[in-house]
């Protein structure tokens, strides 16, 4: 079939629509691969029929789908990240992602346990190696401490906001994370309840004084899975 | 939302994609979490069904990250590019079922739906507010046409079906609705 501006010009509106289908959408993608001038035809119809999708409802896809995109492009990686996405809510996840630091989960056998330590664990920069805070939980009193290790201060006049991520819903905020003492916090009895199902904390960059909302403001730097000892 | 914002997103998910397609994997999920959501909305519509949108979803975000390179400015803006890439997938793995056999049941879910109209009012008006006013122009049964094939995926044969006319009524909505389409685009 020749290639004429008016077939150009209806096939391309059919091939981006969809309704062009089986033997005949193949050969137009041919035609699209051999001329320059019917490539320029789809992409006007993809910029002008694509205005149409910008309009449907959004829906959030379930987490497994990300899971598997990692599963496919790194599948040692996904393994690694499971736990964290596996209760981690979308809108931290975007924030985390967006964080120049990388996140980790690390068991870790700290050095002097306390006799009555319940949860503990890390917060590494994953792309330095670096330890950054240990922590860990006190069954007696129920107090949650963070012993920096190589922590520095947080750049820009920020402050690092320590936080429990709970499996569903908004996370509670444990303070401003002073750097160069030992932090230690009291836990609420919710905050100790939501910890003790999700194990699971985060650091998160915010203005000077820690967040003005009350949730994360700014990117996610750390997220650190507790273990018990 | 304002132009202005949709300019900003839109130089966000440019400075993301440009991170991507150096193999940034940071930035990849960033753009994940950026336009998941609205990406899944519209593979579940065209799909219809929850299972295969998630495949289309995946198999677009992988798209995406051995392409991004290949995305420039002529594609449109980096949204409907992906969005693009996310459609076509869709359509693929639709068609690929029916063609396998094990996708009747998706058409007459598809069919089903028609009995309150062959088109959600809220698309049809989202529709009609894109495109400058264009589809307006047309006559109901070219719009709706042109609509069900790019909301729902139809073919000639399934709209034909859903119409109630020959598929070479149907074909011939279609093309000379879209040619009108364009001549209003270009005025």
């Amino acid at each position: 079939m020749k290639k004429t501006p008016e077939r150009i010009e209806s096939l391309s509106a059919e091939y981006v629509l969809g309704s062009l289908i089986g033997r005949a959408r193949r050969r137009f993608q041919r035609w699209m691969m051999e001329s320059a001038r019917v490539r320029q035809e789809v992409w006007y119809w993809e910029q002008k029929l694509g205005q149409l999708s910008e309009q449907v409802p959004e829906c959030s896809p379930p987490a497994s789908v990300w899971r598997s995109i990692e599963n496919r492009l790194w599948p040692t990686v996904a393994l690694a990240s499971r736990s964290r996405n596996g209760r981690f809510w979308p809108a931290w996840g975007v924030l985390a992602s967006a964080a120049a630091l990388v996140m980790a989960i690390v068991l870790l056998q700290v050095p002097e346990p306390e006799p009555t330590s319940r949860l503990s664990g890390a917060i590494v920069q994953e792309d330095a190696g670096g330890l950054l805070w240990l922590v860990n939980e006190t069954a007696s009193d129920h107090q949650l401490r963070l012993r920096p290790v190589s922590a520095t201060s947080a750049e820009g006049g920020r402050d690092y906001e320590l936080w429990v991520v709970p499996d569903s819903g908004d996370p509670l905020s444990l303070g401003v994370v002073p750097v160069g003492d030992v932090y230690q916090v009291a836990l609420s009895d919710r905050a100790r309840e939501t910890l003790g199902r999700s194990r699971t904390l985060a650091v998160s960059l915010e203005p000077r004084g820690g967040s003005p909302t009350g949730l994360p403001t700014g990117p996610i730097l750390h997220v650190v899975t507790l273990y018990e000892q | 939302m304002t132009t202005a914002t949709q300019n900003l997103d839109q130089e966000e998910l440019m400075r993301l994609l440009v991170l991507v397609a150096r193999s940034d994997r940071q930035a990849f999920q960033a753009l994940y979490g950026r336009i998941s959501a609205r990406m899944f909305g519209l593979c579940l519509k065209l799909a219809g069904q929850q299972e295969l949108a998630e495949e289309a979803l995946q198999d677009a975000f992988i798209q995406i990250w051995h392409h991004a390179g290949e995305y420039h400015s002529d594609r449109g803006s980096p949204l409907s590019w992906m969005l693009t890439i996310a459609r076509y997938r869709t359509l693929d793995l639709m068609r690929s079922r029916k063609a396998r056999g094990n996708g009747s049941d998706d058409s007459v879910d598809h069919l089903e739906d028609l009995r309150s109209g062959p088109l959600d009012e809220s698309l049809r008006e989202a529709g009609a507010q894109q495109l400058t006013g264009c589809l307006d122009e047309l006559s109901d049964v070219q719009r709706d046409s042109i609509l069900l094939s790019y909301y729902r995926g139809f073919t000639h044969d399934e709209l034909a079906l859903a119409l109630s006319s020959p598929v070479g009524t149907v074909k011939s909505w279609i093309r000379r609705g879209l040619l009108a389409l364009k001549r209003c685009l270009e005025r």
